[in-house]
């Protein structure tokens, strides 16, 4: 046979093999129907509201079983998911760690806890507006903060500062429900005895006396039964073993002081993992820039202040600016600066991105007026 | 507003079709649904680690004496890219058979391996290289579109053969073939089904062509061809999640957010079948025909490690390392059809690259495959659960196998499964490689066939499309089929 002829030959199989399958649409696989599941906005409806402290509550969210998403994304103990907000006509977005078992979301429950905030918008509005049968679009789950069977020590070392206990309760209740197998001592740093956060939860999990353990520190009071000032090596020294995994989530200080006495008990950087938590900022002089955003069909001018981020300038305007982690990590909402300067804390920014002149709204201040290329 | 042509999915398919279309003064949109550019070809951080998902050896760009195509194609749109060369240095093990070499050095080194294990191989393997000479070129003039008569007789003789025949008639050693067929496993087509012109371009870019690993990381490369594309004056929306699209009367794309754009011609860097379920408004039996005829390829596990010591310390001296519970193909795609992993896949980019991560550290990238549909049993109540498990057995499998200690030195690790891959580049079943290059399906049937089963005003480019899975085909793809458009265009007018 010549080319000719083969290759008519060739087509001719084809035709036929291809004649012979069904006409109809072909059908999504398993993962092709769960992955159609996931979604980036979840539809929930506040179950059950919680007063933990008299700034704190605590918000039960299960999934609208009547929306487009009635089921809820599992999650990682440690995760966090972002709520969605409309404050004031302003589209406001705010990660909250989720406090609840991972097991939770298997019947489409998610938790979180939220701390009253000085001035707060998001924080005051959710303490004192929000109601048992409200609706609230949350994000998927996300975030890299958590345990990690493969590279993580069996004895595990947590330290909360304030708020920061939120993520490490659903670490404990995870490693009681034995979906992970180690020790956890969770330090839990707190001002006042009143300020303790899942008071009753801690207490009950102390009780049982399994692989899992909080031990309280009061920074401002004294009081029987609990530690007593700041974490100290010798607080800590009793719980230290031969390898340990360090977990922490608090304010900035309570890493540096932490990482000084971590120093000290040899504790490799490759087993201590910080959760993000606040990005903080304060300019020498309160100055107030343009801001020109650039979007797919239009454009808006709009002023930032530089001692807010470019995201909170837009979110205040009413420009619906992608958000997800609020604090540089993800960059959910990466966007191109055409034109100016802005201070950026903590983006963790690809090579190639930065080069590329990308910056992550989210934690970046004005430094000179700005001109921002942002997709939507 | 009306464009020329609309590209949905601004993987390399995609930007390699803008490119080609951009430089021909069209007026291009690109609608890409992630915030960055490149699909598949994307880099994440962890840590202090860049990581990159899935570029790490560049075939067809060649260097400055062995021009590849894709090379060529850069000068001409102007885009410079920093590359480095990739020695041969792999490890392969295959657990049936008790082998277990480094093909390593020259050519000529390792094939005096093969020679020295198998006799025979070395001088067939010599008179296989001229044939692989010959297909590469009969393709090139078959993809211009002219007859490929009487000047590549071996062209002709080998055009309806699989691979393994063709081997075998060209007398080369049966356990050598096998060897050479090490890279097909990885893909999933068996040597048997897999066409000898498939196997033959591939292996003639391999070794004429040497592949070259990118100095930068993955997501540099596509947002250089995407700013480069953007110069050119086309345009990309990122973000822009395409909802439908619908081909009569005028050609439209719709989003998500019920924008609609208007185009003489679309052209999806998805798969068919993709387009097919999720987007035409549409029917196209014969479409569907030719989708429900076909094999969808493999999905897998992915697991990234950044390591705190540097390759040295942890005696990790290959850039590639293999293991297979056995060799022949069609017998180890047998085993890839279970939660097992004996075809593990290792890839060491600080062997060829200085840069790949931060000094005193060492980035892994471990690789399994699944055939079947072992992951059915996975949902959402126990997802992390065995993905975790699962990345802990193959890594503990790689230690085992290559001798190696790896678990206490992992500071970042990430595990990507098929349902990360279906969700951030819509791939059917988090298939990492299109639909499966087998038996009728091969890249040169799909080529020969190409202009009888197009849609009107709807082409494809990409992994998923003609030329197979690849960077080098994705991107060669996006450029071959924007030149059918452009001479089609021509015509008409």
């Amino acid at each position: 046979m010549d080319t000719t002829e083969k290759i008519a030959k060739l087509k001719k199989e084809r035709e036929e093999i291809i004649e012979s399958a069904s006409k109809r649409v072909p059908e999504d696989t398993y993962i092709d129907k769960e992955v159609k599941k996931i979604s980036s906005i979840y539809h929930t409806i506040i179950t059950d509201i919680k007063e933990e402290t008299k700034d704190v509550k605590t918000f039960t969210l299960s999934a609208d079983k009547n929306s487009s998403t009635p089921n809820l994304a599992p999650f990682k103990a440690g995760q966090y998911i972002t709520i969605h907000l409309n404050i004031d006509s302003s589209p406001v977005t705010r990660a909250y760690s989720l406090s609840s078992s991972p097991s939770l979301a298997n019947k489409d429950i998610y938790k979180i806890t939220i701390k009253r905030v000085e001035n707060g918008l998001v924080s005051n509005y959710m303490l004192d507006n929000m109601k048992v049968g409200d609706p609230l679009d949350v994000s998927k789950p996300a975030g890299e903060f958590g345990y990690s069977m493969i590279k993580d020590e069996e004895n595990v070392i947590a330290i909360a500062g304030g708020s920061g206990i939120t993520p490490f309760m659903s670490l404990a209740y995870a490693i009681l429900e034995e979906i992970y197998n180690c020790n956890l001592t969770v330090f839990y740093s707190v001002r006042t005895y009143d300020d303790i956060i899942f008071k009753k939860e801690i207490e009950e999990i102390n009780k049982k006396k399994k692989n899992v353990k909080f031990v309280i520190t009061l920074t401002r009071e004294e009081k029987e039964g609990f530690l007593h000032g700041h974490l100290t090596k010798e607080m800590l020294e009793p719980y230290v073993k031969e390898f340990n995994t360090v977990l922490m989530c608090g304010p900035k200080d309570l890493y540096r002081s932490m990482n000084e006495i971590l120093n000290e008990f040899n504790i490799p950087r490759k087993s201590v993992h910080y959760e993000n938590f606040f990005v903080e900022y304060e300019p020498a002089e309160k100055l107030e820039y343009k801001l020109k955003v650039v979007m797919k069909d239009k454009v808006e001018e709009i002023t930032c202040k530089n001692d807010e981020t470019l995201l909170v300038a837009m979110e205040r305007a009413g420009i619906p600016a992608p958000s997800l982690c609020r604090v540089g990590e993800c960059g959910y909402c990466r966007s191109i600066l055409l034109d100016g300067k802005v201070k950026m804390i903590g983006a963790s920014l690809k090579k190639a991105e930065a080069e590329n002149d990308y910056i992550h709204p989210c934690v970046s201040f004005p430094d000179s007026d700005i001109v921002l290329k942002l997709d939507i | 507003m009306k464009y020329d042509y609309i590209i949905v999915g601004a993987g390399i398919g995609g930007l390699s079709a803008g490119l080609n279309l951009a430089f021909n003064d069209k007026k291009v949109l690109i609608l890409e649904k992630n915030s960055l550019p490149g699909g598949f070809v994307t880099t994440f951080k962890r840590g202090r680690f860049e990581f990159d998902a899935s570029l790490y050896d560049l075939l067809d760009y060649g260097n400055e004496e062995h021009i590849g195509s894709m090379q060529r194609l850069f000068k001409k749109y102007n885009l410079e890219i920093e590359t480095l060369p990739i020695p041969y240095n792999v490890k392969i093990k295959s657990i049936d058979d008790k082998f277990e070499e480094v093909l390593k050095g020259e050519i000529d080194d390792w094939v005096l391996r093969l020679e020295e294990l198998y006799s025979g191989s070395m001088s067939t393997f010599r008179s296989l290289l001229p044939v692989l000479k010959e297909v590469h070129e009969a393709l090139v003039v078959l993809k211009k579109g002219r007859n490929v008569e009487k000047d590549f007789p071996n062209f002709t003789k080998y055009l309806d053969k699989n691979a393994y025949e063709a081997l075998v008639d060209l007398n080369i050693p049966d356990a050598t073939i096998h060897v050479l067929g090490y890279l097909w496993i990885e893909i999933g087509s068996p040597l048997n089904k897999l066409s000898f012109i498939d196997f033959a371009e591939c292996l003639y870019k391999y070794i004429f062509k040497r592949p070259v690993a990118l100095k930068n990381k993955n997501i540099d490369f596509s947002l250089k061809l995407a700013k480069r594309f953007e110069e050119l004056g086309g345009k990309i929306h990122y973000r822009a999640k395409v909802k439908e699209i619908s081909l009569e009367n005028n050609p439209k794309v719709t989003l998500e957010d019920g924008t609609t754009y208007e185009a003489k011609e679309i052209i999806c860097n998805l798969s068919e079948r993709y387009v097919l379920k999720n987007l035409l408004k549409e029917s196209y039996p014969l479409a569907n025909q030719k989708e429900n005829a076909r094999t969808i390829s493999m999905n897998g596990l992915v697991v990234y490690l950044g390591l705190n010591k540097p390759y040295q310390d942890l005696k990790l001296y290959n850039y590639r390392y293999y293991e297979f519970q056995n060799l022949n193909s069609a017998v180890n795609l047998k085993s890839m059809k279970k939660f097992s992993h004996h075809t593990i896949e290792g890839i060491v980019p600080n062997i060829v690259n200085e840069y790949a991560s931060p000094k005193n550290t060492t980035i892994l990238v471990l690789k399994t495959l699944y055939s079947s549909n072992c992951w059915n049993t996975v949902n959402k109540t126990n997802y992390y659960e065995t993905k975790e498990a699962l990345a802990n057995e193959l890594i503990e499998e790689f230690e085992n196998a290559f001798h190696v200690d790896i678990k206490e030195y992992i500071e970042e690790i990430e595990i990507a499964t098929p349902f990360t891959m279906a969700r951030y580049t819509n791939s059917v079943n988090g298939c990492m490689f299109g639909p499966m290059r087998l038996g009728y399906d091969n890249s040169i049937h799909r080529l020969i066939s190409y202009e009888d089963e197009q849609i009107p005003h709807l082409s494809f480019v990409g992994a998923s499309s003609i030329f197979g899975s690849g960077v080098d085909n994705a991107f060669y793809s996006g450029y071959y089929i924007t030149e059918k458009l452009l001479e089609k265009e021509r015509k008409e007018n």
